[in-house]
């Protein structure tokens, strides 16, 4: 047998291999931190955009469609409590509320809207068969039961981005009126013992403009995403504490902001709930009718690759109110019909399609998985919101300003949806797999039919809305809205066809979003 | 949708016969190099010419080299969701192929290194989604041979501290879940090994390790997984931990023994309702099996063995509800009688 001294001078003898070991193992150790919140630097706004009460409303009548009443003078005992109160807290900062700080002086428009992406992802699962081979519908009323609610789809994310964007665009207008209305000067300016731990904004701070954003983020957001509603919460609260700390708001600054926000977020949940989505979904005799629709026209009709068959996705989601494009041109933007599926241009295309697909390359892969965002996804207008970020935040825009920016950017977003899903249904045209079964695909297939490209429309009004704004990104933009637009074809998932009238159609419906914008008096 | 294959191609493993491969303890002599060359042919062109494993106690002599190749088919139609056993018709049974090639080489007595490429293809028998093939991960591990100790009465006991580590040898993509062929993470897990060899055939064997998985860098800059966002294209992979028993007979060139194995994911999210499967899940299984080896008597070929393996996940979380085989020839140069004492 072995003595114990043999044991462990054969151990030192492999010493020197186990600390290798041990320092290898490390390393895997090191790295496992990954952010899950954008690394944006604090708000110093390039301008205080003190016009930007008089830029033009798109849903609201004006500026005091909301009012919002005088806030008492500086000299007012409430209100001095008010600073008092800022003074001793201020006094004892944990390191959770300096942080807290710091993450909201970046800009509460942006982390709202990273919170809004994650609401998306989170809910962007479609629902499971039942045994019976049915597809159980989320319900809003019991948006905890399985399937939760809602199945946040591309259609329904791009409305939730687009009401959430222009509602708060509205409500932060209506706030630049009032706060040069009333001119409260900030906290720290109104009192010496108070630091001001934002960066300095030079706005008035009645009504403050981070607290119209979580009135407005948290009622849309408590609607749209129910099942979110206590990190909603938690966010709004966070966002009040933050900014009340912050030297840059009062109490009294907060609850007519709230209060602001959360009226004008009412005026858009009304809308929305009267803006067709509730029939979106439409019933088996329409989608019955879809199919009766292309077989007159001579076509294959459409039909879902999954099994069970899953009904089409939101087919009457072209009927859904638009915001700048006229309604009356959703048909007017709509192209011409795809190749007949019984066509010789179609055989081509599905040949190009199988192609594209069996000799892809690893950079075209790595595009289809970069642009993937099916499933449990931020979905492509939200993947656009996050191209936008950057560039807003860079821009160092005032609050306002880049509200205006995600308002243009998901109104585009959302109009494209509409015409696009008014010409998917339109034609009700099969995906590349459906015409020819030997056709396998890289990403999981939409259930939607092909003709015209989802992907490709929302990026080209995306690309087209952002060139504007940011024009020394242009190049960039339209790169992104090109390889987004590929990608589709890579994947498997779309014709030639599809992405170029697509691409053309998004287009035509961002030109309506720019085209408003070069006059809505931002410039 | 369920994960990649049924144990997303554990990395830091080849397949599911490892454990099986060593038992006869093949050994060559000391080669020249032109009977090295002629192995490596010979282990290209044979289906099956395997050596000891990274999990079991058989070691290879100083300077002894043996190489072989392994197929195993692993099939699943049911799968964990989470914790939730179903089946999916957009995936029908999903079916993972695994060509393993091996070299295992005696450094010295007590040290050997081992090395595994494995080619992987998948499919899924309904659906549209595409199937995938391509080299895995290579994996190499430096086995010690530390403690023996020999009873005179019994047999001998033995304990080996093992270091492996995986890394992908290609750039294959893991954000394709079921169908990618691996999770492409690159692992260090240390093992320890303790195996008793009885005078009468008794063969015991235990396996522990801890992996260690580094991040898995995606083609995207954001994903949702275990209830948040992350704004990164980097996956932090949760480690792991895994233990595999054997027991049963081994004498005279053949062996029959069962087969039980865990594999504990700690941490990871879980695959939520009709969502894919996602690299970082956590994805944990218990599998039992049976193995055989036995002598194939040609006359003119010395050692050949053809050895089967079989096992079965019977739970699960994130993971098929795998069957898998392994099956193939051995073939041993110059049997060596150290090991089978």
């Amino acid at each position: 047998m072995t003595s114990l001294a043999e044991i462990l001078q054969r151990s030192v003898r492999l010493a020197p291999m186990f600390a290798i070991a041990g320092i290898a193992l490390m390393i895997p150790g090191c790295t496992k931190s990954i952010p899950s919140s954008e690394q944006l630097s604090p708000l110093t706004p390039a301008s205080t955009d003190a016009n930007a009460g008089t830029w033009k409303m798109i849903v609201l009548s004006g500026p005091t469609q909301i009012a919002v009443a005088a806030p008492a003078p500086a000299t007012d005992p409430g209100y001095q409590t008010e600073l008092t109160s800022i003074v001793n807290e201020q006094a004892h900062l944990n390191d959770s509320e300096r942080s807290a700080i710091t993450y909201w002086s970046a800009s509460g428009v942006l982390r709202w809207n990273e919170l809004l992406r994650e609401m998306v992802a989170a809910n962007d699962l479609p629902p499971e068969p039942l045994p019976n081979g049915t597809y159980p519908s989320p319900d809003p009323n019991n948006p905890f039961d399985m399937p939760t609610y809602p199945f946040s789809n591309p259609p329904y994310a791009v409305r939730a981005y687009s009401y959430v964007s222009v509602a708060q665009y509205e409500a932060l207008k209506a706030a630049w009126y009032y706060k040069f209305l009333y001119n409260r000067q900030q906290p720290y300016e109104n009192n010496s013992k108070i630091q001001l731990l934002m960066p300095a904004t030079g706005l008035p701070s009645y009504p403050s403009e981070d607290a119209v954003e979580a009135g407005v983020n948290s009622t849309l957001l408590a609607k749209l995403f129910p099942t979110g509603i206590d990190q909603i919460t938690n966010e709004a609260n966070q966002q009040q504490e933050a900014l009340l700390l912050s030297g840059k708001a009062s109490a009294s600054d907060w609850t007519a902001g709230f209060a602001l926000g959360q009226a004008v977020a009412n005026v858009f949940l009304a809308r929305a709930n009267s803006d067709g989505m509730k029939a979106a979904g439409g019933n088996a005799a329409e989608w019955a009718q879809l199919a009766q629709n292309a077989i007159a026209q001579g076509q294959i009709p459409w039909i879902s690759q999954e099994t069970p068959l899953r009904p089409p996705m939101l087919p009457l989601f072209g009927q859904v109110e638009t915001w700048i494009l006229p309604q009356a041109d959703v048909a007017v933007v709509r192209p011409g019909p795809p190749p007949s599926t019984t066509s010789t241009q179609m055989q081509q295309e599905l040949a190009t399609v199988k192609s594209a697909v069996e000799n892809i390359t690893r950079d075209q892969l790595a595009t289809v998985y970069k642009w993937n965002d099916g499933a449990n996804s931020v979905t492509p207008p939200g993947h656009w919101n996050a191209i936008a970020v950057p560039y807003i935040s860079q821009a160092q825009f005032s609050e306002v300003r880049a509200a205006r920016t995600l308002a243009l950017l998901n109104m585009a977003l959302h109009d494209s949806g509409v015409t696009c899903w008014d010409t998917k249904y339109a034609y009700f045209n099969p995906r590349p797999s459906q015409l020819d079964p030997s056709i396998k695909v890289l990403i999981p297939l939409p259930n939607f039919p092909s003709y015209i490209s989802g992907h490709s429309d929302f990026s080209a009004a995306a690309s087209d809305v952002l060139d504007y704004i940011f024009p020394t990104g242009a190049s960039y933009f339209d790169a992104q809205a090109k390889e987004a637009a590929m990608s589709r074809l890579y994947g498997g998932i779309h014709y030639p066809s599809d992405i170029k009238y697509g691409l053309i159609q998004g287009k035509q419906v961002g030109d309506f979003t720019v085209t408003f914008a070069e006059s809505d008096g931002a410039n | 949708m369920p994960n990649g294959s049924p144990r997303m191609r554990q990395p830091a493993r080849s397949a599911q016969g490892n454990r099986l491969a060593g038992f006869a303890a093949n050994v060559l002599r000391p080669a020249t190099m032109w009977r090295l060359a002629r192995i490596l042919i010979l282990a290209a062109m044979l289906p099956c010419l395997r050596a000891q494993t990274i999990e079991d106690g058989i070691m290879l002599h100083k300077n002894e080299i043996c190489s072989g190749t392994l197929y195993t088919h692993d099939a699943w139609d049911h799968y964990w969701e989470g914790t939730t056993n179903r089946t999916n018709g957009n995936l029908g049974t999903v079916t993972t192929q695994t060509m393993d090639f091996t070299a295992n080489y005696g450094v010295f007595s007590r040290l050997d290194v081992i090395g595994t490429v494995p080619y992987v293809w998948t499919q899924a028998s309904q659906g549209v989604l595409h199937g995938q093939e391509g080299f895995q991960d290579l994996t190499l591990a430096v086995k010690y041979e530390m403690i023996r100790w020999r009873f005179k009465e019994f047999g001998t006991v033995r304990f080996f501290p093992v270091v492996s580590g995986s890394i992908p040898m290609g750039n294959y993509d893991p954000d394709f879940q079921p169908m990618s062929i691996g999770l492409h993470s690159k692992t260090i897990a240390p093992r320890a090994t303790l195996n008793f060899q009885g005078l009468g055939g008794v063969y015991v064997n235990g396996s522990a390790a801890y992996v260690f998985r580094g991040n898995v860098t995606l083609d995207r800059n954001y994903y949702y997984t275990d209830g948040q966002i992350y704004l990164s294209n980097q996956v932090a992979m949760p480690n792991q931990f895994e233990y595999v028993v054997s027991a049963g007979y081994r004498a005279h060139g053949v062996m029959v023994v069962g087969n039980y194995e865990e594999q504990q994911t700690r941490g990871g999210g879980d695959i939520r309702p009709q969502d894919q499967p996602f690299v970082s899940n956590r994805m944990n299984f218990s599998k039992a099996g049976a193995s055989a080896v036995v002598p194939v008597p040609l006359p003119w070929v010395h050692g050949l063995q053809y050895w089967f393996t079989y096992s079965n996940t019977f739970d699960g979380r994130n993971v098929g509800q795998s069957t898998t085989f392994t099956s193939g020839l051995m073939y041993q140069f110059l049997f060596h009688r150290r090991s089978a004492q």
